[in-house]
């Protein structure tokens, strides 16, 4: 336990004085480091039971997604932008990329994310920028807070009235993308943004922000994609077949990420490549932003947690298991068995004591053991290991070791991409078919990712200004990698199918064939929408992909 | 209240939906407890407990439960599982015996609280035997809290290297709070994670651009108007200039925002070339005019940051000089300043402040911005937090609860119920096994059966969290005397003794 003086820093006119030693147990009357210029108030005390929803309706009436306020969802930078374009700019155009990052060649990365998946403009679209998006109370509402916010009158009342006026609140921008679930090597152009009235170019990078939190579905997809083809390689490789493939990476990650929001965007995106979650929150955001011909996209089975086997008492872990299994006969139910000894659980419990409970079980509803600590390769070989000095084993027909159909693992502890690889890798050595586990992946499938994973950027590349239209760029010389693209952008396959985006308006001429990029969004209107189906159509892994893996 | 439109029975983790089947027969009780666990050789010893209470308003307070939301649950988890495994009955006791509120007990330290890391940050349990099941169904969306935890620690550990080279090289904490600016709103995964993220960065500074947290701290922490910003340029706002124009782009700046501080960022092309031929010779009367209040703030944002700082500081010098502050470093005309927000985090941020001072430079010279290390690069595991839990009643009877897994002991819960105080030493603990003593007990009931009972204010908040005497000491611990040598031998290697 850290030890700590109770006594905080004195305010900022004292200077560096020994730290007072003496302990209490209340502390004194607190002065802090740099004292908050805004007065404090007592603590609220709600005693009265129900009678004080008053006081939290109060606080609570601006929130939700109804109450959602475009003009109130930008960095603060940009309120200040109309005033900094050149004058008589009548069009501001930028675009969407994930840059192709020249790496250093001697610290090569595992996964390359040579390509990406497109994915969740349209939830943003759908979501926060269709419709009538401006009110008069939003502008009011945005003026009183950038009033305080800069301490400064400069937030464009003037600019969002005309648009609140002249297109009754939506957005006259033009959106321009590539198909959702489109499979696009880094470098290329995915959206460009451009302002459709004169008046309003300052518009365009407005929702910049936004739209750049684009990188996180498309993020998820990629990287859930990159393990799904190492899956896929392994699994044909052990198995001679694809079956299950699609419930190989189970999404056990809402706990792990940052909101409900994010949870309902990066489970969806995981989701563009796999039917396993547990991450509901996902479904969600499919069913309502994208929609698809089945009921449900992603499905889940009965399970544990260690609360409902600790609650049990240790001595009680085998009445726990046994009751567990009882409670779930006909179906897949996976147990965590680490609470206290993984090994022995599998020994002694599954492998004696509850054998023959197992046995009776079938391969539609297999008992699936789950390990849930320790190194995550190292566990999975010595459950397997023991699981197979228990039960019956049998030979595929690629020579791989399966355990009977009614007992599987799920590792769920650990799992990443590179993790991943080294487990289906280590199975294949020690000749165990990757038909014998599922994985759960957490943390790393909806967290632990940033914007600089892909290189997402957003940059302006075209302005008109006076009536002339600029190619406009930046090349910052410390970074060469942050170079942007020129002019106006469009996408094009060449003959042997090779992606490319070209640049100051080239594209417009007619043999380079049709432009990738189709619109969306105009003037506050979706004008092409995606089904889930259609994503995950053109998400699949195609047969070329299968065939370069399993080279 | 809790948002109308959100369905609390569609928020957790799937399986928890079959848990009520699976624990003990005549269970009444399930009692768990949410903590950062210590792990050995960890970064941070401690941690800012913050956001509990956005959860609790905006998704658990009030009636969350409905018959419309039963039914939609029902439907739902009947296609997800291929099978019916939802609990209908126990939800439908829930919508009749308590008008939908949760029959729910949560107990937590005061929001804003710095708590070292392996102890009881909040415990949560059923107040009725006949919802035993919902403590933990609870336990995806209580765990989330993970996020801004983190983001309010890493971000107070900002505030302690600031703090630290603040003070030894300008002599005040002056303008500390506004030392590190907000750059996140692009770089997280959704709007509410901008939002939570960003009043958690606000617990400890009142600058940011991610307008997000700002209204979460209003709406949710009665604070007015807890962050500010300043007019400030982005690389649209320069290149739709075009190349050749780049000081008229600078110049345009300049005129729009006479009379208040303005950032423009200067490396479009050449950061070094822009800083020595535009700011510092074509506009450089322009720069003269300003006045502190109105400075100017150059931002590079490419390169190498420690490197292209100092040479940036190196460059503003030889065109508009500096002078000695009263600790002996030196400092840039005050209508002028540095804000570097490219590559920030709270490795860079200490080697760029040691290599200005180093040179001899005041941190007063410079702001930072910091978007993903402060928002986005950051994990449950970053902190450990867990919520595990350690106490049930069977049968009428109590019993501590715990996994101890052998593969990995850190991975050890807590027994029992959990109390959290200050010891006779002054050093907070953790009691387990129901041994506390209730007016000993730091845990405050926050929560009880849909009723929120106890609110902080983001002030009060800020109170809590502020930083201490010990963590501007360069020492990791407090010994005092060990302390003040240090920095006496730092301003000694400095040469101003």
């Amino acid at each position: 336990m850290t030890s700590k003086s109770p006594y905080p820093l004195v305010g900022q006119s004292t200077p560096l004085g020994p730290a007072h030693s003496d302990s209490v147990t209340h502390p004194p009357q607190r002065r802090g480091l740099v004292e908050s210029p805004y007065g404090g108030e007592g603590t609220t005390e709600l005693t009265a039971a129900r009678d004080s929803s008053h006081v939290k309706g109060k606080m609570e009436q601006h929130t939700g997604a109804a109450e959602f306020n475009i003009l109130l969802a930008t960095d603060s930078y940009k309120v200040t932008h109309y005033k900094q374009y050149p004058p008589n700019t009548s069009k501001v155009y930028s675009y969407f990329e994930c840059r192709e990052k020249k790496t250093d060649p001697t610290k090569l990365r595992k996964v390359k994310y040579d390509k990406t998946v497109f994915y969740g403009l349209q939830y943003i679209l759908q979501r926060y920028l269709k419709g009538q998006v401006v009110t008069p109370e939003k502008i009011q509402e945005a003026k009183e807070v950038y009033r305080e916010h800069f301490q400064d009158d400069v937030f464009n009342e003037k600019g969002w009235n005309y648009i609140l006026e002249k297109y009754n609140g939506h957005l006259p921008i033009e959106i321009k993308a590539v198909p959702e679930g489109s499979v696009i090597p880094r470098g290329n152009v995915l959206f460009t943004v451009e302002s459709t009235d004169p008046e309003c170019y300052w518009l365009t990078n407005w929702v910049e922000t936004i739209l750049v939190q684009s990188w996180y579905p498309i993020t998820v997809a990629t990287n859930s994609r990159e393990q799904k083809k190492i899956l896929a390689k392994y699994l044909m490789e052990t198995s001679g077949s694809l079956e299950g493939l699609e419930y190989k990476l189970h999404d056990f990650g809402y706990r792990g990420v940052s909101s409900q929001e994010t949870a309902g965007i990066g489970a969806s995106a995981h989701l563009v490549n796999f039917k396993g979650t547990d991450t509901v929150a996902g479904i969600g955001v499919i069913k309502k932003y994208y929609g698809t011909k089945d009921p449900v996209p992603g499905f889940s089975v009965p399970a544990a947690e260690h609360s409902t086997i600790t609650a049990w008492g240790k001595d009680h872990e085998k009445d726990a298991f046994e009751h567990i299994i009882k409670q779930f006969p006909s179906v897949p139910v996976s147990i965590v068995s680490d609470s206290y000894d993984i090994y022995n659980a599998c020994e002694k419990i599954w492998g004696e004591d509850l054998r023959s409970l197992i046995e009776m079980r079938s391969a539609d509803a297999p008992l699936v053991v789950r390990p849930d600590s320790g190194n995550p390769l190292d566990t999975v070989l010595k459950v397997l290991e023991i699981l197979g000095r228990k039960f019956p084993l049998v030979e595929n027909s690629k020579g791989y070791k399966v355990l009977p159909p009614y007992i599987r693992v799920i590792q769920g502890d650990g799992v990443d991409i590179n993790t991943l690889q080294e487990i289906v890798e280590g199975m294949k050595e020690h000749r165990w078919s990757i038909e014998n586990i599922a994985f759960g992946s957490g943390g790393a499938l909806l967290q632990k990712l940033t914007r600089d994973l892909l290189n997402c950027s957003f940059k302006c590349s075209y302005v008109v200004t006076n009536g002339l239209g600029v190619n406009v760029f930046k090349d910052p010389v410390a970074d060469p990698n942050k170079r942007s693209k020129k002019g106006r952008l469009s996408l094009h396959r060449t003959p042997s199918g090779d992606f490319v985006t070209l640049e100051e308006g080239k594209g417009d001429l007619e043999e380079y064939g049709e432009d990738l990029l189709h619109t969306v969004f105009r003037n506050g209107k979706i004008v092409k929408t995606y089904t889930f189906d259609d994503v995950r159509d053109n998400a699949k892994l195609k047969e070329s992909e299968l065939e370069d893996l399993l080279l | 209240m809790a948002a109308q439109d959100f369905n609390f029975l569609l928020a957790t983790d799937s399986y928890k939906i079959t848990h009520y089947k699976q624990y003990p027969p005549n269970v009444s009780k399930v009692y768990s407890y949410f903590e950062c666990r210590h792990k050995k050789g960890g970064q941070f010893n401690e941690v800012v407990f913050f956001g509990l209470q956005y959860l609790l308003k905006k998704y658990l307070a009030g009636p969350v439960v409905t018959e419309e939301k039963i039914q939609e649950a029902k439907v739902f988890y009947q296609m997800h599982f291929k099978r019916s495994v939802f609990d209908e009955e126990g939800w439908r006791k829930v919508l009749e015996k308590y008008d939908g509120r949760l029959p729910i007990r949560i107990k937590a330290v005061p929001e804003g609280k710095i708590i070292p890391r392996g102890n009881v940050l909040f415990t949560v349990e059923n107040t009725d035997p006949d919802f035993f099941w919902l403590t933990n169904y609870i336990e995806t969306m209580l765990v989330q809290m993970w996020y801004p935890i983190t983001v309010a620690t890493i971000s107070r550990e900002f505030k302690k290297i600031l703090a630290k080279h603040l003070k030894a090289t300008s002599g005040s904490l002056e303008g500390l709070d506004l030392k590190l600016h907000d750059f996140g709103y692009r770089g997280v995964s959704s709007q509410e994670s901008a939002a939570l993220g960003g009043a958690a960065h606000l617990v400890n500074f009142c600058s940011t651009d991610t307008v997000a947290g700002v209204l979460m701290a209003q709406r949710y922490y009665a604070c007015p108007m807890a962050g500010f910003s300043i007019p400030a340029a982005e690389h649209s706002t320069i290149i739709s200039w075009g190349r050749s124009r780049e000081k008229d782009a600078f110049e345009c700046l300049l005129d729009q925002f006479p009379s208040g501080p303005v950032a423009v960022v200067s490396d479009s092309y050449d950061i070094f070339k822009a800083c020595k031929h535009i700011w510092g010779d074509k506009l450089k009367e322009r720069v003269m005019e300003r006045s502190e209040d109105s400075a100017l703030i150059i931002r590079p944002d490419s390169g190498d940051p420690a490197q292209t700082l100092i040479e940036v500081i190196k460059i503003l010098e030889k065109c508009f000089g500096c002078s000695q502050n009263s600790v002996g470093y030196k400092v840039l005309p005050s209508y002028l300043r540095i804000i570097q927000g490219d590559g920030i985090d709270l490795n860079s941020i200490n080697e760029i402040l040691e290599k200005l001072s180093d040179e001899g430079w005041s941190a007063e010279n410079v702001f930072f911005g910091c978007g993903s290390a402060l928002l986005q690069k950051i994990n449950r595991d970053t902190l450990n937090c867990a919520f595990k839990c350690s106490y049930v009643e069977t049968n009428g009877k109590g019993m501590d609860v715990y996994k101890q897994p052998v593969t990995d002991p850190s991975k050890g819960s807590k027994r029992g119920r959990l109390c959290l105080r200050r010891n006779s030493d002054g050093f907070i603990e953790t009691v387990e096994s129901g041994a506390g003593k209730p007016q000993e007990d730091m845990l405050v009931t926050v929560f009880e059966n849909g009723t929120i009972l106890q609110e902080y204010t983001l002030d009060e908040i800020r109170k809590a969290a502020q930083l201490w005497e010990e963590d501007v000491s360069p020492s990791q611990h407090n010994k005092e005397d060990d302390t003040n040598l240090e920095i006496h031998q730092k301003h000694i290697m400095n040469g101003m003794h």
